[in-house]
């Protein structure tokens, strides 16, 4: 019950007031809400050790939390966060790993993972490990996840490369103007743009060619999201992306397809021979009743 | 031969002769024109013969059963389970190849075609993209429609209507041959990738058909090759229940749907049916299935994970939103008549095509050049509706395969490209699972419209390619639009997943386009791996049958009797008690003797204007004009295998050492006996005699002239039978029925109508 209890109480503790203290401050106020809530103190319920591991890891997730929920919008989850992330793995970790010292039967592992029914800890690292996931963040680190690949640096770099051209070009107009006037902007910034594009096509057939073996086809969310705002401001907001559109020899093309079959079987009803065939007459005694049916046929 | 018949029946009429005033005799009464009629419905093809079911007990089978004692039939026991599983494992091994080849073409043309349009999309010049588009469509087809029609026409179509009559007891020529395996593998490959509006399901069960008859037998007489096993098998009986195993496999390959297979079998041609072949049809089945499996999941890459059943796989539907509720019955059946209703109009319109082609359309360059147009037309169908719909789907978290721009903001996709732009059977999983709102209704309305008319102008062409995948992305378009605006009347409320209309919808289209009960519910049930959906699967295919049959027949059957096949129902029909023996058959029937004369045997085999099969044996009396007694019924094959190795009276006499005939010696010449012209015999051996009472069937069936066309049909249809001797009280021969004789009746919109004979 009373291992219930701490962690029951842990959770509000560290979501509701996050405490920038030391880990081991933390761990010694956990003590005293536990006297607080009118139990004794001395029970051997978590080992100190253990107090102040499960401490860091609440510390650590509240960080991480709060790193997500701030680059939630634009996303730029995989940049800022993979830190906080990579630092909590640690946590857990060390967690799991742990073995308290003053008995072999007890250890940490055991005493917060595994000993209710809510199991919080593990919760909260499945969510974070879900959420990494679904961002497909991994796609976008480097091997060991220390800091951004190669690849997504170039294409972060271009992108602000090109935000900034839309940022300047856009300087000398007021934002009254019509949607359609914004032609300074399709000139000068479609070189930089097309490139972009061009890196974020180039990205994503790599990363489904290697994707046959292993995870998904998704780019990191970051990369995605970031294309997809710049592919929205160009064809939509600037209206740069107008596509050649020859509707007329696409119809004279098509109607001439589709004539092709009226002719096709106007013709082979016109001049092909009819197929016939030819009746053979059956060996059979012709009785009453069988006349009176065939007679009844055709009158 | 005609004359005695038609001075009768003229005799009844009118007392003018034939020759002199034939006018006279055309106005009183059509049918007795002898001469050339364009085709219709109403006509029975002198092409088609039966398969000889019944067995043929004479002495060389009883010495023969003597000599097998009880250990070597169990080995023949063993021999039927080893041929089973080797019919499963190459039904699926066939599917895997067609499956992977076609997913590689079409992803290559897809790939091409769609680099095409992006590219000119910038730049225009969009109708070279058109073009492109439609002479890569065209030209594949080409080749496909250019085998089929050309090397072997029976391959054309699905295949289910010719193996429907080959279980049925109807000889298809052709039907089973492996040349015609290859043509129906490489045609339907050709076809789908060629964006034809068709399915390779269908296809499959011929595949399995032709398989497990090559295998059966042990040998292939296209490559001459003949490995010497499975002799016992080499008889019309083993063969069918091998093919029923060999469709059953074949659509359990197709859909993943072992029992659905089984079912098919039963429900298709079911004449003959005992526990143990059921259970040997559904081990074929499973093993096929397995074997797909097993294989495709080494092709993905995760080997041993056995997990991605059959050709089209529907997905799972198991989510919470996929559940139904009680109100939603009535829906469902709603939905089942609308499909009954769209897949009637479905087959008037083909019923009509079908026909012109039949008239007009008979020279193959002609077929090819008709498959060209289709697949260019099907192209220009599906380029323009992109090029027309402005229904844009954010690419973002969708699996769009080949995602077209086109017209669309950057990061957007083209909605109707998902449907045109894609093998038909993705398109079907993409309607039944794409979230809600993926597709807008007018896309939905357009496609269907498009479609239905595609599949059925595609359905009839002279390539190999099934109907089941088009019918299902038809209805499932108008399944998927059914449920839109479903929950757009209730303000989305419970029934808001458009998906689980989809299916119902292609449940629908398809039970109203081919009528297939039983098997089609577990079929659909199988492939959707979930059985709660059993009970509105069945109402809606119940009702859409109900519905259709009211309209019309269903499309198998419909071109069964186009092709002028005598396929013999389950039944006789109801109105036809009044007939007897005596007016349903064929006389004078042409009888041999017990003892024959050679010349006169030769002479009968011979004669082209009546190719008969099947020989009455009477008594050898020395006096010629009295018909005598019936003693046993000898086959057309039995008679040119014995004047092959010259069994004559006198021979026998003279070389004592001569080897005895035995069942083997007919057995090698199955199922391709020569024809007598093939056959050489010198003018003394026609002098010679021959005995036939060892190889007659000493007990045919017979009925007397009294019996009732009902009763005739009952004792021909459960015993399938080829020939039935007519006889007097006397047991003397007075007629044959065979089953042109039968199937002619047929009840029709104004009572009971007899179908004409015709060389075709």
């Amino acid at each position: 019950l009373l291992p219930v209890l701490a962690l029951a109480l842990l959770g509000p503790a560290a979501a509701a007031e996050p405490r920038w203290a030391p880990a081991l401050e933390l761990a010694e106020g956990l003590a005293e809400e536990l006297w607080g809530a009118g139990l004794p103190g001395d029970l051997p319920e978590l080992e100190p050790e253990c107090r102040s591991l499960l401490a860091a890891f609440a510390e650590g997730s509240a960080a991480l939390t709060g790193c997500l929920g701030r680059r939630a919008r634009p996303v730029r989850l995989c940049q800022g966060c993979h830190g906080h992330y990579r630092r909590l793995l640690a946590q857990y970790g060390s967690i799991a790993r742990a073995v308290g010292n003053s008995s072999e039967s007890h250890n940490c592992a055991k005493s917060i993972l595994t000993s209710d029914r809510l199991q919080i800890v593990v919760t909260l690292s499945e969510f974070f490990n879900e959420t990494w996931e679904a961002a497909n963040c991994a796609n976008c680190l480097k091997n060991n996840s220390e800091g951004l690949s190669n690849s997504t640096e170039e294409f972060l770099d271009l992108f602000n490369k090109s935000l900034t051209c839309f940022e300047q070009n856009l300087q000398g107009e007021t934002i009254y103007l019509t949607p359609n006037n914004y032609t300074e902007v399709c000139k000068n910034c479609n070189e930089t743009y097309t490139k972009l594009n061009d890196l974020y096509n180039n990205l994503q057939r790599m990363n489904r060619q290697g994707g046959e073996s292993g995870h998904s086809a998704h780019l990191c969310i970051d990369v995605e999201d970031a294309m997809n705002i710049t592919r929205k401001l160009w064809s939509k907001t600037f209206n740069c992306s107008v596509p050649c559109s020859d509707t007329v020899p696409v119809i004279a093309v098509s109607s001439f397809i589709l004539f092709l079959p009226i002719v096709f079987y106007l013709s082979s009803f016109l001049h092909s021979k009819q197929k016939k065939r030819i009746l053979i007459l059956p060996k059979r005694i012709q009785s009453n009743a069988s006349l009176v049916n065939i007679q009844e046929k055709y009158s | 031969q005609l004359t005695p018949s038609s001075f009768l029946r003229i005799g009844q009429l009118s007392n003018v002769d034939l020759n002199e005033d034939i006018h006279e005799l055309e106005t009183e009464l059509p049918r007795q024109r002898p001469n050339e009629i364009p085709h219709n419905e109403k006509l029975l093809s002198l092409k088609y013969e039966s398969l000889d079911y019944d067995n043929s007990e004479n002495q060389l089978f009883l010495e023969e059963e003597r000599r097998i004692n009880h250990a070597a039939f169990r080995t023949v026991e063993i021999k039927r389970w080893v041929i089973c599983a080797m019919i499963g494992i190459l039904t699926g091994l066939v599917a895997c190849f067609i499956d992977i080849v076609v997913e590689n073409l079409a992803g290559l043309k897809y790939r091409v075609v769609k680099d095409n349009i992006d590219k000119f999309t910038t730049k225009g010049g969009l109708s070279f993209s058109l073009l492109l588009w439609a002479t890569l469509n065209a030209s594949v087809v080409m080749v496909g429609s250019v085998i089929v029609a050309f090397i072997e026409p029976v391959a054309a179509g699905s295949g289910i209507p010719q193996i429907k009559c080959y279980l049925n007891g109807v000889k298809i020529p052709h039907v089973v041959r492996l040349k015609t395996l290859v043509i129906k593998v490489c045609g339907v490959i050709l076809s789908v990738v060629g964006g034809l509006a068709v399915g390779k399901e269908g296809p499959m069960i011929h595949s399995g058909a032709v398989i497990a008859a090559g295998i059966s037998q042990g040998r292939s007489t296209s490559l001459k090759r003949d490995f010497k096993i499975f002799e016992y098998f080499r008889r019309d009986t083993e063969k069918r229940d091998f093919v029923s195993a060999g469709a059953a496999a074949g659509v359990s390959a197709a859909f993943g749907a072992p029992v659905g297979g089984v079912l098919f079998s039963l429900e298709e041609g079911a004449s003959f049916w005992n526990q143990f072949l059921t259970w040997r049809i559904f081990f074929a089945s499973m093993i096929s299935t397995f074997t797909l499996n097993s294989v495709l999941s080494v092709y993905h890459g995760n080997a041993w994970d056995l997990s991605s059943p059959g050709l089209i796989n529907f997905g799972r539907f198991d989510s919470e939103k996929m559940g139904y509720t009680i109100q939603e019955i009535p829906i469902f059946i709603f939905m089942g008549v609308v499909g009954g209703i769209l897949g009637a109009l479905f087959n008037a319109l083909n019923y009509w095509l079908t026909m012109f082609r039949i008239r007009y359309i008979h020279r193959p360059c002609l077929q090819v050049v008709e498959a060209m147009l289709v697949a260019a037309v099907t192209a220009t169908v599906g380029f323009v509706m992109i090029y027309c719909s402005r229904d844009c789907q954010p690419i973002q978290g969708s699996s769009v395969a080949y995602p077209l721009q086109l017209f669309c903001a950057d990061g957007e996709y083209n909605s109707m490209a998902t449907a045109f732009f894609n093998t038909p059977e993705k398109s079907v999983v993409n309607l039944f699972h794409d979230p809600p709102g993926s597709y807008n209704p007018m896309t939905l309305g357009m496609f269907t419209l498009m479609y239905f008319f595609l599949a059925c102008w595609t359905y009839g062409l002279t390539v190999s390619a099934g109907v089941f995948i088009p019918s299902l992305l038809i209805g499932a378009a108008w399944g998927r639009l059914f449920g839109i605006s479903l929950s757009y009347l209730t303000k989305g409320s419970i029934w808001a997943d458009p998906g689980k209309y989809a299916l119902m919808g292609a449940a629908a289209q398809l039970g109203g386009i081919v009528r297939m009960t039983l098997s089609l519910t577990v079929i659909m049930m199988e492939a959707t791996g979930n059985v709660t959906y059993g009970f509105p699967i069945m109402l809606v295919l119940m009702t859409a049958k109900i519905v259709g049959d009211y309209f019309v027949e269903g499309l198998y059957d419909m071109h069964i009797q186009l092709q002028s096949v005598p396929f013999l129902h389950w039944e006789a029909p109801v109105t036809s008690h009044s007939l007897t023996a005596r007016e349903v058959m064929s006389t004078p029937v042409t009888c041999l003797r017990r003892i024959e004369r050679v010349g006169t045997v030769v002479d009968i085999l011979s004669d082209t204007s009546s190719n008969h099969n099947g020989f009455p044996v009477v008594e050898s009396n020395p006096d010629t004009t009295q018909v005598a007694g019936l003693r046993g019924l000898i086959l057309r094959s039995q008679l040119i295998v014995l004047l092959k190795h010259k069994v004559f009276v006198e021979r026998a006499n003279l070389s004592l050492v001569q080897r005895r005939l035995k069942l083997k010696d007919f057995r090698d010449a199955y199922p391709r006996f020569p024809p007598i012209q093939s056959i050489h015999v010198s003018q003394d051996e026609r002098e010679c005699m021959i005995d036939l009472s060892e190889f007659m069937n000493p007990s045919p069936y017979t009925v007397p002239q009294e019996a009732s066309l009902p009763r005739v049909f009952k004792l021909f249809r459960a015993l399938g039978l080829r020939h039935l001797v007519v006889v007097d009280n006397r047991n003397e021969v007075v007629g044959m029925v065979t089953r042109k004789d039968l199937a002619r009746y047929r009840l029709g919109k104004e009572g009971l109508e007899e179908l004409s004979l015709a060389q075709t």
